[in-house]
């Protein structure tokens, strides 16, 4: 079972058009929102003027933002609804909530406000120079948890410190040093199904809420704790979810579909995104600017590492604390560095603000870091894939946070680089001139990641078996469309010997009902509630031993569950099916004893600290998953134009569980990557205004452009992840920007450090244009 | 769904159409035609389009027709594009009709829609300014027809009420060497950095381009230089490139600079390509 493609449970709902997503709930007495959006980056507001929209027949209220509760995940920063300034292109000054989605757009337009325009922060290089308008001149009293350290007085919203090591010994035996600086702007997830909330309030004071989010958890915890209402007095809905990709793990429409309820006595209200709201008002993908400064010796050992950060994370800083404090773990590629000095600063911009993006920082961090190891191999004239492997990370070495790593905790990266240096036919030459004009190229990049995760994140499963003898799971994870859910299956199947189209598991999540999954994020579903299933099962196994031992005589360590029987180990001919007493058992005259058999169990990594204010010393997670991409291009020299042959992954799973969907999960991840490098990003003008809103003019990869794809597993295991298992949801993104960009500046050889990466960008960096 | 109050009104004769089209006027409405309703959509969210009504012009059988008579071939301005690639009567238009847009949206793209239309590239019309094709115009003065090349100046200059019916192109034209090129962004979807039609007429290359500027053209002046012998291709091109109109676009699809630099790549490709034939 462990191992086998198996099709996911969801797939057929899915294909003909019956499964259901938050959008698709209607009801007749379901009220609508349109939100009025500012169109400037950075402003006063002086004045909202309602009466127009409060007129129409249809409106039933017009919500703003005085009054509220400021948000922010990790720092209070955000008024959900902002009311005397807005910080970016895109924000929410009102909600109008009506009798039809069409009325409550017709609303919204007749919002009148008026604006004095205030100068702009238009990346993290200007929000940190001296005279830079500050975003937040309140920001010393904001309100906020442990491991932030915002800067007040500046538009520094945290800063992350890394200290290991020498970093004197660390230049003083480095013979070759490079420093590049690079980078990119923020942009967008372009999940397929823009984000949707509904909300209503009982009459009994619950708060009901139904959303397209990736933690539906969280968003009980948030509203609870930015509203002050008990937790039992808030339950969270969360159908299937039509792509994520960390865009929805940020609570931010649930909060306004709450508001619009309560300004309604409480009655049903859904909001859902238009494209253009989804890409501007909704948190996107965080933009980075780097500088990164690396020293070896002159046979290639990497020696000292000083790296500098600045994350472009928009106007709040929600998510991209957290983010830029990620960026700050995993500083380096995954080498054997002594010294190391790292500043991670989340910077405040009048950008779109963060929320995570599949890879969580890493592949914004590997490409500056692994675009320089190539520029350090280009200087030392030695091969990049030597010179990786060289440095790869061992156990038994130490990562930037000074954990001591073993087999299981950092898998074996040497072995996949000697798989991809196969399957990508390293030895062939990375250039190949193919005629006067057209050149073909390799670009390589290593990757690694761990999830920095709340020490404490847990994650439930309930098991109850129905009368025929299935089972029921149950789990807080929601389908994303990873698949987890089924591979939540396979492992049951595999613990209770049974057959997984007798596991029936429920899709949908409602936290009324459902034991809490932390968040699905971070890669770390499978772990965690693999590991809760594990338990769950035991906690099954055991109860169907008790009450079997009993009826058939024999001692519980006698026992064995499996192919639907409780049977005796040495003689299985002695058996009791489980159906018999899934539901307890009766006798022949009728007594009857047990009753439904019902399992629950429940993981949280132990092991995992803070981390150190001043060194970041600390363990941020529980295993890296390492790995080795490539990317072959074929360029024109001549016009600057490419396409991308092929791109291969080489990834240490740990174990893989189901073939088919890690295979797919790593070949999805790989074409995001490529798509983010190579085309995806908002554009600015210098007012900070987003040009780009649109799926005509963000354009992500499309069927037609995609590579060939090549994916290869390394299986390392992870002593306590079920059956050994790595994440595997981000990893194949982790590292293409890099692997694309270390590929077209070995074609054309210069560096191309910049994102991404259009012919256009490439001409300019060749030819000076 | 827009945010508008917009009446739709789909008449089965040009009489029927023209008479709406004043009938709302006189109620002091802005109707606008609508072919396939994909721009009237897209700039619609961003509120970039006025309008209250709107006449769709599929129903009149003469915007329908994609046919062949004696001397020309006629192609209704309400064809949608993916049809007039299907039956492929126009190997050139079939050719510049499947840069535009992906599948799905030129299932409703229609001809005369994107000519017409708002977005500047309008990158349908090409073939026929070269082509020397005639623009079949309707409207209070009845059926008219005109050089499009006299009509058509960065837009087509209809007069209030007045709408695409049918483009003409002589037959002569339809087999004739040609080179249809789309230079984007990145990869194969977006919108132009420069479109260009070519089609050699005579030992005469004639151009035309969308792209390059916020409207597309064709011009005589890049022509002559372009197809002047007496000169090194280089040269050629150099020269040409002085010729074009002002502004040339420069925004986040493409710099100024680096749409020149593509113009010049994009010039030697069809000139050796085609000069060959």
């Amino acid at each position: 079972m462990i191992g086998k493609g198996i099709p996911r449970k969801e797939s057929l709902d899915k294909v003909t058009g019956y499964a259901k997503y938050t959008a698709d709930y209607e009801t007749p007495d379901m009220l609508h929102a349109g939100l009025v959006i500012s169109p400037h980056a950075h402003a006063i507001i002086k004045q909202i003027d309602i009466s127009g929209a409060v007129k129409m027949p249809g409106v039933r209220a017009v919500v703003k933002g005085e009054n509220l509760p400021l948000t922010g995940e990790e720092l209070s920063d955000r008024p959900p609804i902002a009311y005397d300034r807005v910080r970016f292109h895109g924000e929410v000054i009102a909600i109008v909530v009506a009798d039809t989605p069409y009325l409550a757009e017709r609303g919204a337009a007749m919002v009148k406000v008026q604006y004095e325009l205030l100068p702009v922060v238009n990346s993290p290089s200007e929000a940190l120079r001296q005279d830079a308008p500050l975003l937040h001149p309140n920001l010393g009293e904001y309100k906020k948890i442990q491991m932030v350290y915002p800067v007040p007085g500046t538009n520094i919203a945290t800063l992350t410190k890394i200290r290991k090591g020498n970093m004197k010994k660390g230049w003083d035996e480095s013979k070759v040093v490079v420093e590049e600086k690079f980078a990119f702007r923020p942009s967008d997830h372009a999940a397929m199904e823009t984000r949707c909330s509904f909300a209503q309030i009982h009459p009994n004071g619950t708060i009901e809420i139904t959303s397209s989010s990736q933690a539906p958890f969280l968003i009980k915890r948030l509203i609870g704790q930015y509203f002050n209402i008990p937790p039992g007095y808030i339950r969270v809905n969360t159908p299937l979810v039509g792509g994520a990709y960390g865009g929805k793990s940020s609570t931010q429409l649930e909060i306004l579909a709450y508001l619009a309820s309560k300004a309604v006595g409480g009655r049903l209200v859904k909001i859902l995104n238009t494209r253009e709201q989804d890409m501007l008002t909704s948190p996107g993908h965080i933009g980075l600017e780097a500088i990164v400064k690396i020293g070896s010796t002159n046979d290639g050992n990497l020696k000292v590492a000083e790296l500098l950060y600045f994350w472009d994370g928009g106007a709040y800083s929600d998510k991209s604390i957290d983010l830029s404090r990620a960026g700050a773990v995993d500083c380096t590629g995954p080498y054997n560095i002594e010294n190391i000095w790292c500043d991670s600063l989340c910077m405040y911009t009048n950008h779109p603000y963060a929320a995570p993006f599949r890879g969580f920082a890493h592949s914004e961090v590997l490409f500056a870091f692994e675009r320089t190891m190539d520029v350090l191999a280009k200087k030392l004239n030695m091969d990049p894939l030597e010179l990786r492997y060289k440095n790869a990370i061992l156990p038994g070495h130490t990562n930037p946070t000074q954990v001591r790593l073993t087999s299981s905790t950092v898998g074996n990266l040497p072995k996949c680089i000697k798989k991809l240096k196969e399957i990508f036919n390293w030895e062939e030459g990375q250039l190949i001139e193919l005629d006067d004009e057209r050149v073909r190229a390799k670009g390589i990049s290593c990757i690694w990641k761990n999830s920095t995760i709340d020490p404490d994140a847990s994650s439930g499963v309930i098991l109850s078996y129905n009368t025929d003898g299935s089972i029921n799971l149950i789990s807080g994870v929601i389908e994303i469309g990873t698949g987890t859910k089924t591979v939540l299956a396979q492992i049951l199947a595999e613990k209770l010997k049974m057959d997984i189209n007798d596991i029936h598991v429920q899709m949908e999540v409602d936290t009324l009902n459902t034991p809490e999954h932390w968040k699905t994020v971070a890669s770390r579903g499978t772990f965690m509630a693999g590991r809760a299933v594990l338990a769950a099962a035991e906690d099954v196994i055991h109860q169907l031993k008790s009450l079997a031992s009993f009826i058939l005589r024999t001692r519980v360590d006698d026992l064995e569950v499996g192919y639907g029987k409780v049977y005796v180990k040495s003689d299985s001919k002695k058996y009791i099916p489980i159906k018999d007493i899934a539901y307890g058992y009766s006798f022949p005259n009728g007594n009857a004893i047990g009753g439904q058999i019902i399992g629950r169990g429940h993981y949280m990594f132990s092991g995992i600290t803070y981390l150190d204010k001043e060194t970041g010393a600390g363990n941020p997670g529980p295993e890296w998953a390492v790995g080795a991409q490539g990317v072959e291009v074929e360029l024109n020299r001549r016009d600057y134009t490419y396409r991308i042959v092929r791109a291969v992954s080489v990834i240490d799973a740990g174990k893989v569980l189901n073939e088919k969907m890690a295979v797919g999960q790593v070949m999805g991840a790989m074409s995001m990557g490529l798509s983010f490098a190579g085309r995806e990003t908002f554009r600015f003008d210098s007012k900070g205004i987003v040009l780009n809103p649109q799926l005509r003019t963000y354009r992500p990869i499309r069927f037609g452009e995609h590579p060939i794809y090549e994916v290869a597993f390394v299986e390392t295991p992870v002593k306590d992840a079920p059956y050994g298992a790595r994440g595997l949801g981000e990893q194949g993104l982790l590292g293409m920007p890099a692997a694309l960009g270390n590929s077209l500046s070995a074609a054309l050889t210069v560096n191309i450090n910049y994102l991404p990466l259009i012919p256009e960008l490439l001409w300019k960096v060749k030819e000076g244009g | 769904m827009l945010a508008a109050n917009i009446e739709y009104y789909k008449p089965a004769t040009i009489q029927a159409a023209l008479e709406q089209f004043y009938l709302l006027k006189n109620k002091r409405k802005r109707p606008i035609y609508y072919g396939g309703g994909t721009e009237v959509l897209t700039l619609g969210r961003l509120n970039l389009i006025e309008t209250d009504a709107v006449i769709d012009l599929k129903g009149i059988r003469e915007c329908q027709s994609f046919e062949f008579d004696q001397e020309y071939l006629i192609t209704g301005a309400a064809l949608p594009l993916t049809y007039i690639e299907e039956k492929n009567l126009f190997p050139l238009l079939t050719s510049s009709s499947m840069g535009i847009a992906d599948h799905t949206a030129r299932n409703k793209i229609t001809i005369g829609g994107n000519i017409c239309g708002q977005i500047f590239y309008r990158e349908a019309v090409l073939p026929f300014l070269i082509c020397e094709s005639k623009a079949v115009i309707a409207g209070e003065n009845g059926i008219q027809i005109f050089a499009l090349n006299e009509i058509f100046n960065e837009t087509l200059q209809l007069e209030e009420g007045q709408f695409l019916l049918q483009l003409l192109t002589e037959k002569r034209y339809i087999h004739l060497p040609f080179v249809s090129i789309k230079k984007r962004q990145q990869w194969d979807t977006g919108y132009p950095l420069l479109t260009v039609a070519a089609v050699k007429v005579e030992d005469q290359i004639r151009f035309a381009f969308s792209g390059l500027c916020p409207f597309p053209f064709r011009s005589r002046k890049m022509e002559d230089e372009l197809n002047n012998l007496q000169l090194p291709l280089k040269e050629r091109i150099s020269r040409a490139l002085l010729q074009v109109p002002s502004p040339i676009l420069d925004d986040i699809e493409g710099s100024k600079d680096y749409r020149l630099f593509v113009l010049r790549n994009t010039l030697n490709e069809i000139i050796l390509d085609l000069e060959g034939k």
